[in-house]
């Protein structure tokens, strides 16, 4: 049966970065087919070109075995393609039959009919077991009914192809659990239905096929009944390169972190990390790994006080942490490299001293009596510049100015060299070329010998496992085991990153 | 949260220096404003040339007008400091109308109720305004920093209670016997000294100028002034970086409001030596719109509040001898303000990938 929608060796490039690396892959009619990877894999910018929200370098899109051109999101709609995004284009004050035919209104004698509305989107809702009152205005709705209703929005633009961008992020498990359902009706009713999650146990539990891509690339297109979710990990985590281990000592430090039983729920309120403990002692690299999105990004806050936990205790050289309040946290002695620097980590219009500055802006030889001595800082900036090979004109340059690699060697040059006893790092190298990767990784090792508590959190499992003295693996909020590095077989550790037998029976 | 890491395409041409592009944007909406002040004359059947002479003339004809530019523009420099500490701190204080108000009253009050020797009662009256003009805020930054309420509405709101307040304090309870709605005059003691014998510029003027330049050395000079930059640039940073953002919020608004008092103060004091019912209209918004046109920028602020001077001085001729109206000036000025705030959505729309978020309406 030839496929309902294809895509033949698609390349897009952004700069000199692949986003997608001759990537084909084809579903049918009536099928479920997952899009799986972790983060920056190249699932998005995939499906955008698909939609036509951008074009390919090279490749091609057939529609029924027919090759097509998808200039725009319009052309693609034509063909019968849907698209659901992870962030939903709703008017508030609307309802829910005017968002549906918003832009494509039904009229009478000029003027919209909203009875004829209101009817036609009723009845779609009933034919795929919708739940949506028509009438209701979209601001009145839980996230899931919105998400409903930009399904709808897709049904009644005649979509025989509906792509589903991580529909799942923004749900509740019920809500997920009523979506599986009604894509699967879909699927029923001839349609085909691309699905695109990291989230491996939903992908195996709704889907048909499964293509993984890596890194742009796509690994493999399988049927889900061929596939458990050890074997997805590994699909997507895959075996890139692989560093050297470092040197280790014996670790005899005192205990710098302590977690004990951390719970806490995530920003929309769902329970994030479920019964965290663990300790962290001085000249030791506790690891964490896990797939993206099973509550790392949480553990971090918390530990650096950005979250509240909802239960639980920080101990901070063994005395309790009071409050959750990063500067608190900074002044007991942590320093943080945050996952997203752009977020967080930088000032990019200000320039790479000023960046450098921030939580030395009170002390000696920085600052003295209230006064910043910028002489002091430009030449303790260009002292760093020069020390963690950050590649800039000088030190005046705006941060927002300088390649990924660079920004995150400035977020690394200010927390590595403000010498805390206990460092928290997040994603130290995303999006960072080799180079620097290499230069960060010689950092943490150093801070480590020099006898630093670190926590490092990272996607990368090769980075863990070359840099980490201890590695715990994290799925579902919760950590699912604690393997030696040394030891450790990737079987073993994408054995607990799905969860593990144990967790599993737990997590059900 | 799967957002695939899409890299900006990096590019080498060459980009304007920010300062560069702010004055040549203040530049585009000042000749966009002129043009559709022209076009309003000519509608109005009035000579666009002979308008904008007088107008001129009417700012910087002599020194006697000189001066009331520069006494129409000190309110407005002060109000704009107040502006400005907020905006540089992230945050927004549309209220500066509304405690100037409350400044106004206060320092009238402590100049007409009380005797103090010559010099000192100037300075207590003035001290009454800045707490008055802080106290106004108090409500407005406290849930701000408490609960994150949106201080632009609640800031606004403070304004009408404000200019109600003082106007019910004046007509009812300390109404100066007479027809005007207007309380006792204040004693001479209190009076900020006048500079020149043919204007009522006085003092404050220098007041005006030392709180801009005193500000924009608190910005780029001093330890804390760093930590309220990197709020106003990025708030996220500034939590994640260990400053008591919380605590911070509170200090600022209240050093927003308590300026804006100021300013007041030396209005009263200053130029009619009695609290009168709507007594500087609109001198707070213009501070706030010059504080936004001039970017945040405290130095800025000098200059912005001198056109905003000149103009309303201007206007005052231009009524005498034209047919053309003063509001000419109130839609010349929104003019501007559409233009800036264009500017600024746009500014922002590029700067929304980096992560920056000054202006946050």
């Amino acid at each position: 049966m030839a496929f309902a929608v294809e895509m033949v060796g698609v390349s897009k490039s952004f700069g000199p970065v692949a986003a997608n690396k001759d990537v084909s892959f084809g579903a049918r009619k009536g099928e479920i087919h997952a899009l799986v990877g972790e983060n920056g894999a190249g699932k998005t910018t995939l499906m955008n070109i698909l939609f036509g929200l951008m074009q390919p370098d090279s490749g091609e899109i057939r529609i029924d075995g027919k090759p097509v051109v998808m200039d725009s999101p319009r052309t693609s709609i034509g063909l019968g393609l849907g698209m659901v995004h992870q962030h939903f284009k709703l008017v508030p004050s609307l309802t829910v039959a005017e968002n549906i035919f918003l832009g494509m209104e039904i009229t009478k004698a000029g003027l919209v009919d909203r009875k004829a509305q209101s009817d036609k989107a009723r009845a779609l809702s009933e034919e795929f077991g919708l739940q949506i009152d028509p009438d209701r205005k979209i601001h009145e709705l839980s996230v899931g009914a919105e998400q409903r209703v930009e399904i709808l929005k897709v049904l009644a633009r005649g979509a025989k192809v509906v792509i589903l961008d991580e529909p799942t992020a923004v749900l509740t498990p019920q809500e997920s659990r009523d979506l599986f359902r009604i894509i699967r009706r879909f699927a029923d009713a001839g349609m085909t239905v691309i699905f695109i999650s990291h989230h491996l146990d939903e992908v195996l539990e709704v889907s048909d096929t499964v293509t993984v891509l890596r890194d742009g690339a796509v690994v493999g297109t399988r049927p889900t009944k061929e596939l458990d979710e050890d074997t997805l990990v590994k699909m997507m985590v895959g075996r890139s390169v692989n560093f050297d281990r470092r040197a280790r000592k014996e670790i005899s430090g005192e205990t710098v972190l302590e977690l004990r039983e951390i719970f806490a729920r995530d920003d929309r309120g769902l329970p994030a990390l479920r019964d965290v403990s663990l300790k962290v002692r001085a000249g030791e690299i506790v690891g964490i790994v896990g797939v993206d999105g099973n509550g790392q990004t949480e553990l971090a806050e918390v530990v650096s006080g950005l979250r509240a936990p909802s239960h639980g205790e920080i101990f901070l050289d063994g005395k309790a942490v009071e409050g959750s309040d990063p500067r608190h946290m900074r002044e007991a002695g942590l320093a943080h490299v945050p996952a997203d620097r752009l977020v967080r980590g930088v000032n990019a219009g200000a320039s790479i001293s000023a960046n450098i500055l921030m939580g030395r802006q009170q002390e000696a030889p920085l600052a003295q009596n209230g006064l910043i001595r910028w002489g002091k800082v430009r030449e303790f900036a260009r002292e760093l510049m020069q020390r963690f090979d950050i590649r800039a004109k000088d030190e005046t340059i705006a941060v927002k100015t300088l390649s990924g690699g660079n920004m995150q060697k400035v977020v690394v040059a200010r927390e590595f060299s403000q010498h805390m006893p206990l460092l928290l790092i997040d994603q130290p190298t995303r999006g960072v070329d080799i180079g620097a990767m290499e230069r960060i990784h010689d950092e943490i090792v150093t801070r480590r010998d020099a006898g630093a508590a670190i926590l490092l959190i990272s996607v990368q499992i090769d980075e863990i496992l070359a840099l980490a003295d201890r590695v715990l693996v994290m799925f579902a909020g919760g950590i699912s085991g604690e393997v030696d590095p040394t030891t450790t077989t990737e079987e073993e550790i994408g054995h607990l990153m799905a969860g593990g037998s144990r967790n599993r029976e737990a997590a059900a | 949260m799967s957002v695939d890491t899409t890299p900006t395409p990096v590019r080498s041409s060459w980009r304007m220096p920010n300062w560069l592009e702010s004055i040549l944007g203040q530049l585009i909406a000042l000749g966009i404003a002129i043009i559709g002040g022209a076009i309003l004359i000519i509608l109005v059947g009035e000579d666009p040339i002979l308008v904008f002479t007088t107008l001129l003339r009417g700012a910087f004809g002599n020194s006697e007008r000189i001066a009331g530019s520069l006494l129409q523009a000190t309110p407005i420099i002060i109000a704009g400091v107040a502006a400005c500490i907020a905006l540089r701190g992230g945050l927004f204080n549309i209220g500066v109308e509304g405690q100037l108000y409350m400044g106004g009253f206060a320092a009238a009050f402590v100049g007409f109720q009380f005797a103090l020797p010559a010099g000192l009662h100037m300075l207590v009256a003035l001290a009454a305004a800045v707490v008055a003009g802080g106290l106004w805020i108090l409500i407005p930054a406290f849930f701000r920093a408490r609960f994150g309420t949106n201080e632009v509405v609640s800031t606004i709101l403070s304004n009408y209670v404000a200019i109600l307040l003082t106007s019910y304090l004046t007509i009812d309870v300390f109404k100066r016997p007479g027809g005007w709605s207007e309380t006792d005059p204040v004693a001479t003691t209190a009076y900020l000294p006048q500079l020149f014998e043919f204007s009522r510029l006085n003092f404050g003027l220098f007041i005006g100028l030392a709180l801009a330049v005193g500000f924009h050395l608190f910005l780029t000079r001093t330890s804390a002034g760093y930590g309220m930059n990197t709020m106003g640039a990025n708030m996220k940073f500034a939590e994640y970086g260990g400053i008591a953002v919380k605590r911070n919020i509170l200090i600022i608004l209240l050093c927003s409001g308590a300026v804006g008092g100021l300013a007041g103060g030396v209005e009263t004091l200053g130029v009619h030596h009695r609290f009168m019912e709507g007594f500087a209209p609109g001198f707070g918004f213009d501070g706030v719109i010059a504080a936004l046109l001039a970017n945040g920028s405290p130095i800025g602020v000098i200059f912005t509040a001198l056109f905003f001077g000149a103009l309303r001085a201007g206007s005052l001729l231009m009524e005498v001898e034209t047919n053309a109206s003063r509001e000419v000036i109130t839609v010349f000025q929104a003019i501007i303000i559409l233009c800036v705030s264009a500017q600024i959505l746009l500014r922002r729309r590029r700067d929304s990938s980096q992560g920056e978020r000054r202006w946050k309406f």
